[in-house]
């Protein structure tokens, strides 16, 4: 009785745990809206039949969607798979037997990127396991069950191995990191292997703690892999917001409006997964992501995408470096060609009730050389390509870019970028976007621009002559010096005071650049005192001391550290540790 | 027209085998085209998606017909023919697919150890011994694709563009790597670089009859051929155009195709030294291949990015549209 007793405890405790900071209530508000959309997805289907909404629609538009031939790929078979799963006790016969048939006949194309084969291998894993023992001509590819159970679990185990040793490689995607947990919450609970049942719940884990260590209020802050435009200026509207608020509580408010307008709202409803699952946030990744009395340093060691010509190495490290606040984030890669098409190198981040809460600088490049390292096809033919699915990879004004020009060096709330953009590049200038939606935006004699967005300000030092271009957002901050480059400081009336008094304190700080294009060297000391010198395909310095990033850890800050290669994750909170083992296939800790 | 022969450099290279015997042939098939298809415009593989992968037509049909599996991205195609055995390859973006019953049903070889697989070479004799090109390198199966080898000895780079097998000499492949022309002599073994110069090699082609000759099409639309295996290399004369990624030579070796990225179609009845222009169309930006029937050499047909396929019949001098209109085409080749 005694023992009955303390499991029932136990079991109210965690459960109370596990619905606590509002997520149940999150979750059921999600599959409503979710189950109250006119779009055919498999996520609105999967809340509809899950809530048994409106069944006889529910199954004519699963019956519909089964009926499209045109309908295959990586996106389908973990969304097929996973709305069967969560449904199957409800669906009828025939239904099932239309789910079963589609994996005979629709090819499950695998996709090339990171996030496709997630996709891909989760559902076919589950496929394979959900219809055992049957041959090669019951699959789209001609393998049996037990070859294709085989090769997802090895991929599978490859991805989560090299992900938790040398780092992701479409990392820290507002868009993307939807595509990565919502495989890995249907994974996790379907998933009858226990092993792979636990490593699943270990990269929701990382992956969630990832993003917990750099968000600010619902935005994912700093420099990430890829993304679109759209996202990456105004950062609330991106998927991953909606991960935040419905584990994050952040922001308080979802707005699904903003989720609907965009033509690819697709990446808003992953999550429905997760509110159909079982899989709760560990308490320390909630603590993670939402106490920010203290502000921190938090740096990572991710890997350049799978390079196939035009490298020595096939994934070099990737270094960022994010300093967090209660107010803003500042956020930088160390620059270079780091991902294809859609870099975000480095940005502030702050936080506001209104929308383009952030500010950045890039430059727009583009090259056929450059898609050829990632893509496989013939250089002068990618280009065209990569502008018809990403629309903007060519256009001179674009948001998103890699550039082999631009290198970054931070130091907490300060930032260096230097451009050296070779003569002849097709867009030869670098842009800026300040939006329209900061509180003050000032043009300040000593060459400053100082711009406020409620409790945060912000400094910025063009190095060269520059115009301002009005947009529908966003002013933007148009250099075409060749070579050129800004230093930002950022502060908040917690560490600086009033505006009035950051301005000052920025207008006595040192700044010399004064040789730049002979040298291509800036020395920024900055309002607290530290001494940057960085110049551009040399020496970075902080304080006289070389930036080593060859000592940076997988994680290292105060919520998450890691080394590289390791495969050991720990979490830490306070008092509270949580270690996610992957070469042990464990996780301990709260 | 007559019937079958396969695939050409197979067909030659199995004649001039010293002291293997050629492989019959089922000379009853009638021939079809088949055409990879990279992607039809306005298609993206894997959501909603249009019908693209292999075609095929009898003839000279301009009715295509859809080829499963369905929605693949093809770079390439393959075949093998033995007494009992018809083995049609596909080179696609999600691995090495095959056939044994002339493409109803399709198997793929690989696993997630292979990216995308740009070309496929099987070994003329053995069934199960299959060259796959990829962007990390070349790899092989020896046991019909249940296991595969990445062979990249002796390479400096991995990406591997195409795989040629020498006409005369099945253990002798060449790779077209990113930096070089590599040639291996021992399967796969080991390569060695030929030192072709130029930059960005895209294309490589033997001469049908004389296969000491070689040509090399590059990413700078320039044209290097060697006349002694290999051994030395000069520049060939000036096709106008980007990049070249096409170079066929006609069945009898008398006339060498080109095209590649805005050249249209070129040909030269030297061996390369002069180029004549037989096909334009501003409207088309890229040319993916051109393939000669290897029954009829006055039969071409070439491969486009997005304007599907165009043919002549009278070697080149008068063009129409065969269809597939849309479609990227990538490989044209003629098999039973």
């Amino acid at each position: 009785m005694r023992i009955l007793l303390l499991s029932l405890l136990l079991w109210s405790s965690s459960a109370f745990a596990q619905d606590d900071h509002g997520y149940s209530a999150r979750a059921r508000h999600l599959l409503e809206v979710a189950a109250g959309e006119t779009e055919t997805s498999f996520f609105s289907l999967a809340a509809k039949i899950h809530l048994g909404r409106d069944l006889p629609r529910a199954y004519s538009i699963l019956d519909s969607m089964e009926r499209d031939r045109s309908m295959g790929g990586r996106f389908y078979a973990y969304t097929l798979i996973g709305t069967y799963l969560h449904t199957r006790d409800m669906l009828p016969d025939s239904l099932k037997r239309k789910v079963r048939e589609a994996f005979r006949v629709r090819m499950m194309y695998r996709g090339d990127t990171e996030n496709h084969w997630v996709m891909y291998y989760t559902g076919l894993y589950l496929a394979a396991q959900t219809w055992p023992n049957e041959d090669g001509t019951r699959w789209f590819n001609g393998k049996t069950s037990e070859e294709n159970f085989r090769e997802a679990e090895g991929w599978l185990n490859h991805w989560m191995t090299i992900t938790s040793t040398i780092g992701q490689g479409e990392f820290d995607s507002p868009t993307y990191m939807t595509v990565f947990v919502s495989p890995m919450f249907v994974l996790y609970e379907f998933a009858q292997n226990p092993l792979m049942k636990t490593r699943a719940q270990a990269m929701l884990d990382l992956l969630l703690a990832d993003f917990a260590a750099e968000q600010l209020d619902g935005a994912y802050c700093g420099g990430h892999s890829r993304d679109y435009p759209d996202d990456i200026i105004n950062p609330l509207a991106a998927p991953a917001t909606r991960v935040a608020w419905l584990f994050f509580g952040q922001p308080k408010e979802e707005k699904w409006d903003e989720a609907r307008y965009r033509p690819r709202n697709r990446g808003s409803w992953e999550t429905v997964f997760a509110a159909l699952g079982s899989y709760r946030l560990p308490e320390i990744i909630y603590r993670m992501a939402t106490d920010r009395t203290v502000p921190y340093v938090h740096t990572e060691t991710k890997r350049v995408r799978n390079i196939i010509r035009f490298g020595d190495v096939r994934n070099p490290p990737v270094y960022k470096y994010t300093y967090m606040t209660a107010d803003y984030a500042l956020g930088s890669l160390q620059g270079g060609i780091l991902q294809p098409i859609q870099q975000h190198t480095w940005d502030v981040t702050f936080k506001s009730e209104k929308p383009n809460n952030t500010l950045f600088m890039l430059h727009p490049f583009f090259s056929g050389r450059e898609l050829a390292m990632f893509f496989p096809e013939e250089i002068k033919f990618l280009a065209g390509e990569v502008d018809r699915y990403h629309l903007v990879y060519t256009n001179p004004n674009k948001w998103n870019s890699s550039s082999p020009f631009e290198q970054t060096l931070q130091h907490k709330n300060a930032l260096i970028v230097l451009y050296n953009i070779l003569p002849g590049e097709k867009h030869p200038h670098v842009d800026g976007f300040f939006p329209k939606s900061l509180d003050e935006r000032i043009v300040d004699g000593s060459g400053w621009i100082f711009c406020r967005a409620g409790d945060t300000y912000i400094a910025f030092h063009p190095l060269k002559p520059f115009e301002w271009i009005e947009e529908d957002v966003n002013w933007r901050l148009r250099s075409h010096d060749l070579k050129n480059g800004a230093v930002v400081e950022v502060g908040s009336a917690a560490s600086h005071g009033t505006f009035e008094d950051f301005k000052a304190a920025i207008r006595s700080t040192k700044l010399r650049f004064d040789d730049f294009d002979r040298s291509l060297t800036v020395e920024y000391v900055t309002s607290g005192g530290d001494h940057l010198r960085f110049t551009y395909g040399g020496k970075r310095l902080v304080n006289n001391r070389p930036v080593d990033f060859r000592a940076y850890r997988l994680f290292n800050g105060p919520f998450m550290q890691a080394d590289v290669g390791s495969g050991v994750i720990t979490l830490r909170y306070k008092e509270k540790t949580r270690t996610l083992d992957f070469p042990k296939g464990t996780i301990l800790g709260n | 027209m007559s019937s079958i022969l396969v695939w050409l450099s197979f067909l030659l290279t199995v004649s001039e085998f010293g002291g293997d015997s050629r492989p019959p042939i089922h000379a009853s098939n009638p021939k079809r085209t088949f055409a990879a298809v990279y992607l039809v415009r306005g298609s993206v593989s894997g959501s909603h998606t249009g019908n693209f992968g292999v075609f095929t037509r009898n003839g000279n049909d301009t009715t295509w017909t859809f080829v499963n599996p369905s929605s693949i991205i093809a770079f390439g195609l393959g075949y093998f023919e033995r007494v009992s055995t018809r083995r049609h390859y596909i080179a696609a973006g999600n691995g090495v697919h095959r056939s044994t019953d002339g493409g109803t049903t399709w198997r793929i070889l690989t696993s997630w150890h292979t990216m995308e697989i740009l070309g496929v070479v099987p070994d003329p004799y053995d069934s199960a011994l299959i060259y796959a090109a990829t962007p990390w390198g070349m790899y092989r199966t020896t046991d019909d694709g249940a296991t595969w080898e990445l062979k990249d000895k002796g390479t400096k780079r991995w990406f591997v563009q195409q795989l040629h097998m020498d006409l005369r000499d099945r253990s002798t492949l060449y790779a077209v790597m990113e930096d070089d022309l590599y040639r291996t002599t021992d399967g796969g073994e080991s390569w060695t670089p030929v030192n072709v110069g130029g930059t960005y090699p895209q294309v490589v082609a033997q001469h049908p009859v004389d296969p000491s000759f070689l040509c090399v099409g590059f990413g700078d639309g320039s044209i290097r051929c060697s006349m002694d295996d290999g051994r030395s290399w000069k520049r060939a004369g000036e096709v106008r155009g980007e990049a070249i990624y096409a170079l066929r030579f006609s069945p009898d070796g008398t006339s060498l195709l080109a095209a590649g990225w805005r050249t249209g179609v070129w040909r030269s009845l030297d061996r390369g030294t002069s180029w004549a222009q037989i096909w334009d169309n501003p409207a088309v930006e890229g040319v993916f291949d051109v393939a000669v029937d290897p029954d009829n050499s006055r039969h071409l047909i070439i491969a486009t990015d997005g304007q599907g396929v165009y043919e002549s019949l009278d070697e080149g001098r008068t063009w129409s549209r065969a269809g597939l209109m849309g479609a990227k085409v990538k490989r044209i080749e003629f098999y039973p």
